[in-house]
């Protein structure tokens, strides 16, 4: 049998039919012709006669090759086949979308790397940042049904408290008298000198109710939680501790529970262990007794000092818990009016509680790196329009071809799309390094801080965002290249077009956003590092430099009595102050910026007692002599306390200008008297021997509140708890050799938190800080992006324009009148941009007026001053390209095209 | 029968109705390309004769079109070969166009008056 198929396949060359489709047709017709072989064999014809037979029949007809070409063709093109084959059409048309696109980006590594950069800054910012608000703000609290737990509050509005913690009696009425609540708990701080076994340590812990454990839903993970009956004093004498001391002070001991740990001088037995990721209320907490109200405790309602934490039944909504807690404050207002006149009862949710300050800050970042996105996109989109013109002919090309508009509108989303996934991988990478970096920033106190990473649900939210991003700024380019007209751009260069004209009018837009966006961005960092410079002029009331300070708590049971207190500070001041180096040496109850608390009720002599909500409340320190000194506090009037003012001599006080003017407006302070408590309480009246400067005790941003300072040797209720040194060295240099000091005079005594002075005042303005850092970092990125932006665009109309140009300096036009021309339409956009900006950032800024200090959210040096930066940094942008314009060569340009 | 007579009747007759008479040989069966050429001789009494060159273009065109529909099927014994079978939409086209020969033929028979008495 002859072969037929060579033949056939040698007629069919011409077509370039797909390999397969060829093989079909020389099959079926090489069978035709061999069926007409054998006929012609079996009617007698000789093999050679048959052969050459059909070969004619096949050579006769000149039709087959125009025929299957018409045919053919469109067979390709339009594949008749119907439903199932359309989804595979699809499937292969995105795979030959996704290696064309990767084809062109690795075709312009130039273009492909500025956009991959600017989208993963972008996207990186954003996935850092959200990986924090999930961790912070998002993330459920590690207990069983967290969103029934609440905090119950005291609100003493009255007198600036609206949240003030409840006192003892109080919290067991509330406990005692609700049908909202599953349990209640009261815990306060403690801390104890934990000894044996290693250096003598300062462990911070909480008093708590028994019941905490089960109410938070968390099972120690050795041991058992406290029992009912351990929560009565006498039976109090047991502890449960943390699983990070566990590891770190009893080397993760299995059999702990059982044994006796020396607290304070006095063996408590250890009961439970926690589990690793347990921390309540703070990371700093380290173990937990019973809270085990004594008598006299229990009875006090006037002493505000405990947390409170609830856990709702289930079905009772926080506006139940309130109203009730309501009912129940208001009856014991009526019920106890000396001590709970216009006490209220306020009820949080723990989240709001655990989170704090810290969300609106986030929510201001999280915003801002939003924007930062939005303008890495609009640049994108700009290289991508600008590509587009460049590519008019590619897809003239295709149009032409055949390829539908939709297709081609798939093709280039494809491209963006493939593009934003590419700047989403390196934005991923530059979210954990930055996380990393990040970490360090972040205020110590907010919750889960050490938890924060890069999960699931990260990732997931930067492929959305990337997707997103993707189709947002592949948008303008895909519609554009959709809306294109392809005889325009065959008749002519497509230079002068109405699609150039148009992608010009979307490139103006972008810019003005880009503009307007990074225009509050920058306004909002302007607000933060202005309110930041305001913190950091604010005076605190005292010199911070070369100050070292450390927490020195003598627990009770060794030193039983005030003589014996007395005793250790003196000499440990001595011999501190007899240090190489060391200027002055002293001792206080609290440092300021450190704690909150230890305030006094006063009365002043010569005047009625006012009503209980009137009393005029002043924050104590207890202190010793050269305090003020030590601590740079200037002294006003009269004279500071000296070693004259002992235990046994007339009882003094030194008072905050503030508190002496408010007492005695228009008077002369000194030799006045006042008293603590009520009049006619049986406490001593005071002297006033002094007036000094008033000190931010709490907080750098809240104003200065009354207060008075009582020598340590007369002051019988606060305790000294802190040594400071003032030196002439750098602070912290000195801090061995001090504790070393301690130690030789109780070689039993913990010393802790040592810091310098300085270190406290950085660290109280952490969170501001931390806000202004980042929000400045996002806002000189915008800054950046759109800087690039604004030149990208201005380059691009400079090139279009340079027939333009050269026609305009052919005819006479001077290089400052094209520099001007140029320039003028750059700041055109940008003075639009900075017009739109200006109106949404006075609306926006208002939403952080929560952050700012010392300035308004519309302070008008801020907006002039980045109208300014701004507007200046968009003339240097397009004046690159300007300068550029003004070098054209006029006979080059008129031939150009 | 002459050569141009059938060189005539190829190229004035086919145009018109080659697509009528493949319609009309796959209406009952599917059939395969030759068998089609051979019928085609076979009933014409060798009178139309399809060579290899065109008639396959037209059996794609009508395929194309989606009149026919063309499927490799394999018999024990045998090579598998590609039959053809009418579809829904060449029936109808194949009711027209014999409507539309009926009445040409008719035509012509009254102007010629050729037609058996």
């Amino acid at each position: 049998m002859p072969d037929f198929k060579d033949k056939i396949r040698a007629r069919l060359a011409d077509l370039k039919l797909s390999p397969a489709r060829e093989n079909e047709i020389i099959e079926e017709l090489s069978q035709h012709l061999e069926d007409q072989y054998e006929q012609l064999i079996t009617r007698g014809a000789t093999e050679d006669e048959a052969y050459q037979t059909a070969l004619l029949d096949l050579n006769q007809s000149d039709l087959l090759e125009p025929e299957l070409r018409r045919i053919e063709r469109r067979v390709h093109h339009e594949p008749l086949g119907m439903g199932a084959d359309r989804k595979s059409h699809l499937l292969g048309d995105l795979w030959q979308d996704l290696r064309y696109g990767l084809r062109m980006l690795l075709k312009n590594p130039g273009f492909t790397a500025v956009a991959v950069i600017a989208l993963a800054l972008g996207i990186g910012a954003n996935s850092a940042i959200f990986s924090v608000v999930n961790t912070v703000l998002l993330r459920p609290l590690p207990y069983k049904n967290p969103e029934r737990l609440v905090m119950v509050w005291e609100d003493n509005s009255k007198q600036g408290f609206p949240r003030d913690t409840p006192s003892p009696a109080n919290f067991m009425d509330w406990r005692d008298q609700n049908h909202v609540f599953e349990s209640a708990a009261a815990l306060v701080e403690i801390s104890f000198n934990l000894t044996g076994a290693g250096d003598p340590e300062r462990i911070d812990g909480q008093r708590v109710s028994a019941s905490l454990f089960s109410l938070l839903g968390v099972e120690p993970q050795l041991g058992r939680a406290f029992r009912a009956e351990e929560d009565q004093p006498g039976g109090n004498h047991v502890v449960i501790i943390s699983h990070g001391l566990w590891q770190r002070r009893f080397g993760s001991d299995p059999g702990i529970v059982g044994k006796p740990i020396n607290l304070n001088g006095e063996s408590f037995t250890v009961v439970g262990v926690m589990p690793r990721t347990f921390q309540f209320p703070t990371r700093r907490d380290q173990l937990w007794v019973p809270i085990a109200f004594n008598a006299k405790e229990a009875g006090e309602r006037g002493n505000h000092y405990l947390e409170v934490i609830a856990r709702m039944k289930p079905g009772v909504t926080l506006q139940q818990a309130q109203a009730e807690m309501t009912t129940i404050a208001t009856r014991l207002q009526q019920q106890y009016p000396e001590t709970n006149t216009s006490i209220g009862a306020v009820v949080t949710p723990l989240h709001e509680h655990v989170v704090g300050d810290i969300k609106p800050a986030l929510l201001v970042l999280l915003g801002a790196v939003a924007f930062v996105l939005l303008i890495a996109c609009a640049n994108v989109a700009n290289l991508l329009l600008a590509r587009a013109a460049v590519r008019q002919k590619e897809i003239a090309l295709r149009l032409a071809l055949g390829a539908g508009r939709a297709r081609l509108i798939r093709q280039f989303l494809t491209e963006s799309v493939l593009l934003a996934a590419l700047g989403g991988g390196v934005g991923l990478l530059l979210a954990v390094v930055g996380l990393n970096v990040l970490k360090r920033f972040i205020p110590p106190n907010i919750s889960q801080a050490h938890a924060i990473a890069i999960d699931a649900k990260v990732l997931i939210f930067t492929v959305l965002v990337s997707l997103v991003t993707g189709l947002i700024f592949g948008l303008a380019p895909a519609t554009q290249a959709a809306n294109f007209n392809l005889n325009d751009t065959l008749k002519e260069s497509g230079r002068d077009s109405a699609a150039g004209s148009r992608g010009n009018r979307i490139r103006g837009l972008l810019v003005i956003s880009e503009v307007a966006v990074s225009f509050i961005l920058l306004i909002g960092a302007g607000l933060l590092i202005n309110s930041f410079l305001h913190l950091r002029n604010v005076d605190p009331g005292f010199r911070a430099e070369r100050a070292l300070t450390m927490k020195i708590v003598l627990p009770e049971t060794r030193y039983a009595d005030k003589e014996q207190r007395g005793i250790f500070y003196r000499e440990l001041i001595r011999r501190v102050e007899t240090l190489p180096g060391v200027i002055s040496a002293a001792v206080a109850t609290n440092l300021p910026l450190t704690e909150t608390g230890n305030s006094v009720g006063v009365s002043i002599e010569g005047r009625a007692d006012p009503a209980p909500d009137r009393v005029p409340i002043v924050i104590t320190r207890i202190i010793s002599p050269r305090y003020f000194e030590t601590m740079g506090i200037p002294l006003l009037k009269g004279r500071a306390f000296a070693e004259e003012d002992k235990a046994e001599s007339p009882a003094v006080v030194v008072l905050s200008e503030t508190t002496a003017r408010k007492f005695w407006p228009g008077e002369d302070a000194l030799g006045k008297h006042i008293k603590i408590g009520p009049t006619n309480s049986p406490n001593r009246w005071l002297t006033v021997v002094g007036v000094v400067k008033d000190v931010r005790q709490f907080e750098l941003v809240v104003e200065p509140k009354p207060q008075m300072y009582l020598p340590f040797t007369q002051a019988n209720f606060f305790e000294p708890r802190a040594l400071v040194v003032k030196t002439n060295l750098e602070p912290l240099s000195l801090a061995a050799t001090v504790r070393k000091t301690v130690w030789e005079i109780d070689k039993d005594q913990p010393v802790s938190d040592i810091a310098s002075m300085e270190n406290i005042v950085s660290e109280s303005v952490a969170r501001q800080r931390f806000s202004m850092l980042l929000l400045g970092i996002f806002a000189g990125l915008a800054l950046v992006l759109a800087a690039v932006g604004i030149y990208g665009v201005m380059s691009y109309s400079v090139a279009q324009r340079t027939r333009e140009i050269g026609i305009r300096m052919a005819l006479g036009a001077q290089r400052a009148d094209v520099l001007k021309l140029t320039i003028g339409q750059g700041l055109k956009l940008v003075v639009t941009g900075v017009a739109f900006g200006l109106a949404a950032a006075v609306i926006m800024t208002r939403l952080m007026s929560s952050l700012l200090f010392g300035v308004s959210a519309t302070d008008p040096m801020t907006f002039v001053t980045i109208s300014f930066v701004l507007v200046s940094v968009a003339v240097l942008a397009s004046y690159i390209p300007a300068l550029r314009a003004t070098r054209v060569d006029p006979m080059f340009a008129l031939r150009y095209q | 029968m002459s050569y141009i007579g059938s060189h005539i009747l190829d190229r004035e007759l086919k145009k018109g109705s080659a697509e009528l008479l493949i319609l009309s040989l796959v209406e009952d069966r599917p059939r395969h390309g030759y068998e089609i050429g051979q019928l085609i001789e076979l009933r014409s009494r060798g009178v139309l004769h399809f060579n290899v060159g065109s008639l396959y273009p037209l059996l794609y065109r009508l395929e194309n079109r989606g009149w026919i529909r063309g499927r490799w099927v394999e018999k024990p014994g045998q090579r598998r070969r590609r039959y053809y079978r009418l579809t829904a939409a060449g029936e109808k086209v194949l009711a027209a166009q014999r409507n539309n020969w009926r009445d040409f033929v008719q035509a012509i028979t009254r102007v010629t008056g050729v037609a058996h008495a």
